[in-house]
């Protein structure tokens, strides 16, 4: 019994991992004026965060089309599965999942689709812990379940550079009630069950980093680790270079792709992780 | 001592001291420590315009006599209860919070009693240094703690010799004085700065008060005094307009023959009040506040007497209502609390810094700063009515936290005191606001922040004084680091380039400049653009503070 894995661009697999484990991607879509790119492929990240803060209107992000669901269900039926676990980002932030269950609904065959109530890595971590598991011949329930133990231990913070992407989003509904950047501040935000918490604000990057570090201490031991960077890849790897003595596993160093920074902004910084369970 | 006092005393000692003679003791050392309020302001060891002991004193002791003018107890043990309520509400400053401290000491020493008698004043006196010893924190010596320790002991003292309390009142006014005298020697700052304690001599001048009204001795007119041009308090004076007195009149003169100052303020009195004289640099310079109608008397009676070098006339009003559209103008928007959040309060001197804290998520601000000082209970009034009982405070002044703590003290909300010092202190500590989080532990991180900034702030030296080894004149430009004073310079500019010098600027990231009401935007951003090119690797920000007195308030991280 062969078990299909689909996940969306948000998820930020490093492409290297999406190869060895055969899991199918399905981009989400972001509009720059006329254009629209296919998330993580279609424009680079870094052309896409060093032109972001002076693209005026500010570029959107769309949900893939059902159609796009469909046709990789039925491929991957095609190929052979009888089963597949769709996997994607928070619910509340996004319409990507709602784009994949519709699409569920007009095959015949099973399809778990799940929200991971998660974004970047927090996804991630669940779809490889799934590909994981796929990979050495577990059955659906033992996949699922391995997906939402990992959910449960799941946590992305990020500081960004400015609140305003946020803000503009309109995806979180506090960054409104936030008066608008008297003082340039950096928020530090974290990600849990789909909502975006206020952690806390610094006045300087290096204020930010120093706390953002410490939120990575309060989760406790972890299995699974990413830094997160929205374009900002030096400061990423100096982080990186600070941390390594404190860990137990190597982490994986990651550009967040362009359907999350559109939101965020560039320059932020984060990590994903998985607590020891 | 004249026949008059000696029978006005023996009309005293023979009526019991209850309730109602200790309202008028209370009215009689307000009015002579208000008559006294410049002389205790000037007495101020750093050369900034900060919260002016006299002037927090007398609010004290106003706020006292307001909550006992009505009230008709016998008993004095009731009555003291009453001022000793009246001032802890209406505490304001360091000294104001010390003062009401004596009085609730006070009051619990005549606790039960209805007269005084010498053994109860005395136990009375010792009770109120027990109890302000016990409101600070590290009690300091040399300050108005020790003018209140040698007061118990002078009163312990006299209590061998004679029981009857107008006489221990009367022995105890030279050992405030003697004790006043010495507190440069315990205090080396006070030294430094050739002062007495202004705490000490305002408590001094509350006693003296009661004994000169037990005395028949006048205490609304003020002794006439003239006072060093840089100790005159014009700036301040915003803060005392009485109704109908209109026009602030302002005179240099040179006198044609040596001033009879009691004449001088005797004629001036006719005309209006805050009658202020001062002299230096071989000149006068007279300060009066008058009706519309006599705004020119004060000009042609000086012309008379002398000859008049400058004149500046001010409408006080016309002046208010600047200040009060400047403040009052934009509504903020404050954070709304739900119950269960923390809600934060924040001492903002500036309407621009008021918008900065509510931007960053505070509850509630209360006016003041530097140079007024809110009282315990305005800080009381900001967050009593917020749907929470989770509060903290950053008061933001180190003359302010004191009132802080006694807010905690009479609410029965779980209050914080996080004991900034400054407003870059403060806006640091909000950066670890997380409304939901668990207040001890958000007001710990809060604490450990207020370090991760260095505060510079930028005035013009009131008084010329040498302190921590620099030397300033009355006029320059000084600066003040984490409360230290570092520098003294001509113009603006050095100062602000001298101050982030010292900071070590050039190591950090971050550098945002305050400005204050005296200057303009456009000289701000001129000076902000220097600060950009010298300090190319820093982020600066400039934001309009609205702050009075102090032209920058820096952040430097």
């Amino acid at each position: 019994m062969k078990i299909g894995l689909v996940t969306d661009s948000t998820a930020d697999i490093p492409d290297e991992l999406v190869h060895r484990y055969g899991i199918r991607v399905v981009p989400a879509l972001v509009n720059i004026g006329d254009q629209s790119f296919e998330d993580g492929t279609g424009i680079s990240r870094e052309e896409f965060y060093t032109r972001l803060p002076r693209l005026d209107p500010p570029p959107t992000t769309s949900a893939p089309s059902v159609g796009s669901f469909q046709e990789r269900y039925e491929n991957l039926f095609k190929s052979g599965v009888s089963e597949i676990v769709s996997i994607h980002a928070a619910n509340t932030l996004s319409g990507i999942f709602n784009g994949a269950r519709l699409a569920a609904e007009s095959f015949q065959r099973r399809i778990h689709v799940i929200d991971s109530g998660q974004l970047t890595l927090g996804i991630g971590f669940q779809a490889l812990a799934a590909a994981e598991a796929i990979a050495s011949g577990a059955l659906v329930e033992e996949v699922l379940a391995r997906i939402s133990s990992i959910r449960q231990r799941a946590h992305v913070a990020a500081l960004l550079d400015t609140l305003e992407y946020m803000r503009r989003s309109g995806r979180v509904s506090w960054t409104r009630a936030v008066v608008g950047g008297i003082l340039n501040i950096k928020p530090l935000v974290e990600l849990r069950d789909g909502v975006v918490h206020r952690l806390g604000q610094a006045r300087t990057r290096g204020q930010g980093i120093q706390r953002l570090t410490e939120a990575l201490q309060a989760w406790g031991p972890v299995e699974r680790l990413a830094v997160l960077h929205t374009n900002a890849e030096a400061a990423a790897r100096q982080l990186l270079e600070e941390l390594k003595p404190k860990l137990a596993v190597p982490p994986l160093v990651v550009n967040v792709t362009t359907a999350i920074g559109a939101h965020v902004g560039p320059n932020g910084l984060g990590f994903a992780a998985v607590t020891s369970g | 001592m004249n026949p008059d006092t000696q029978a006005r005393l023996e009309r005293f000692k023979a009526t019991p001291i209850d309730g109602q003679a200790l309202k008028k003791l209370v009215e009689a050392g307000l009015t002579w420590l208000r008559a006294n309020q410049q002389t205790v302001n000037s007495l101020n060891v750093f050369p900034v315009p900060d919260g002016d002991t006299g002037t927090n004193m007398v609010l004290t002791m106003q706020a006292a006599y307001n909550e006992i003018g009505n009230l008709g107890h016998r008993s004095i043990g009731q009555m003291a209860a009453s001022v000793s309520q009246g001032a802890l509400m209406g505490a304001r400053g360091n000294s104001g919070v010390i003062l009401s401290q004596l009085w609730r000491g006070f009051a619990r020493g005549l606790h039960g009693q209805d007269v005084l008698d010498g053994p109860g004043f005395v136990k009375a006196l010792a009770e109120a240094r027990d109890t302000a010893y016990k409101g600070v924190v590290r009690p300091v010596e040399g300050t108005i703690l020790t003018v209140a320790k040698d007061i118990a002991a002078a009163a312990e003292h006299a209590l061998k010799e004679t029981d009857d309390p107008f006489e221990i009142l009367a022995r105890i006014i030279p050992a405030a004085d003697a004790s006043v005298q010495h507190t440069p020697e315990l205090l080396p700052v006070l030294k430094q700065a050739g002062v007495v304690d202004s705490g000490g001599k305002g408590l001094f001048f509350i006693y003296e008060g009661m004994l000169r009204y037990v005395y028949g001795e006048a205490l609304d007119a003020p002794l006439v005094s003239i006072q060093p041009l840089s100790a005159m308090n014009l700036e301040n004076s915003m803060e005392a307009v009485e109704p109908g007195q209109d026009y602030e009149v302002v005179v240099d003169f040179h006198p044609a023959n040596s001033l009879d100052l009691q004449r001088f303020y005797g004629d001036l009195e006719e005309m209006g009040t805050s009658i202020q004289v001062g002299e230096g640099e071989g000149m006068y310079r007279m300060h009066i506040h008058v009706p519309t109608e006599k705004r020119y008397q004060p000009i042609d009676y000086i012309m008379g007497i002398g000859t008049i070098t400058k004149v500046a006339i001010e409408n006080l009003l016309a002046q208010m209502d600047d200040i009060s559209r400047k403040t009052g103008g934009e509504k903020l928007t404050l954070a709304t609390i739900e119950p269960g959040q923390i809600a934060v309060v924040a001492v903002s001197p500036g309407p621009g810094i008021s918008r900065v804290f509510a931007s960053l998520g505070v509850a509630a601000i209360v006016e003041g700063g530097q140079t007024m000082n809110p009282s315990t209970q305005e800080i009381l009034n900001a967050f009593e009515n917020l749907p929470t009982d989770k509060v903290i405070i950053l008061p933001n002044n180190k003359n302010i936290i004191l009132a802080s703590q006694q807010a905690k003290d009479v609410t029965v909300k779980q209050v914080h005191i996080v004991p900034s010092r400054t407003i870059p202190q403060g806006l640091s500590a909000m950066m670890h606001l997380n409304p939901e989080g668990d207040v001890e532990k958000v007001a710990g991180k809060m604490i450990k922040s207020i370090d991760d900034v260095a505060t510079g702030e930028i005035t013009v030296a009131t008084r010329s004084v040498e302190i921590d080894g620099v030397e300033v004149e009355t006029g320059q430009v000084i600066v003040l680091l984490n409360g230290k004073l570092v520098l003294a310079a001509v113009t603006i500019e050095e100062a602000l380039l001298g101050m982030l010098e010292k900071a070590g600027a050039v190591e950090s990231e971050l550098i945002t400049l305050f400005y204050g009401q005296d200057l303009t935007a456009t000289e701000a951003n001129r000076l902000a653009d220097l600060v950009r090119k010298t300090y190319p690797g820093q982020e600066i920000e400039i934001q309009d503070g609205g702050q009075p007195h102090y032209q920058f308030i820096v952040a430097v991280e």
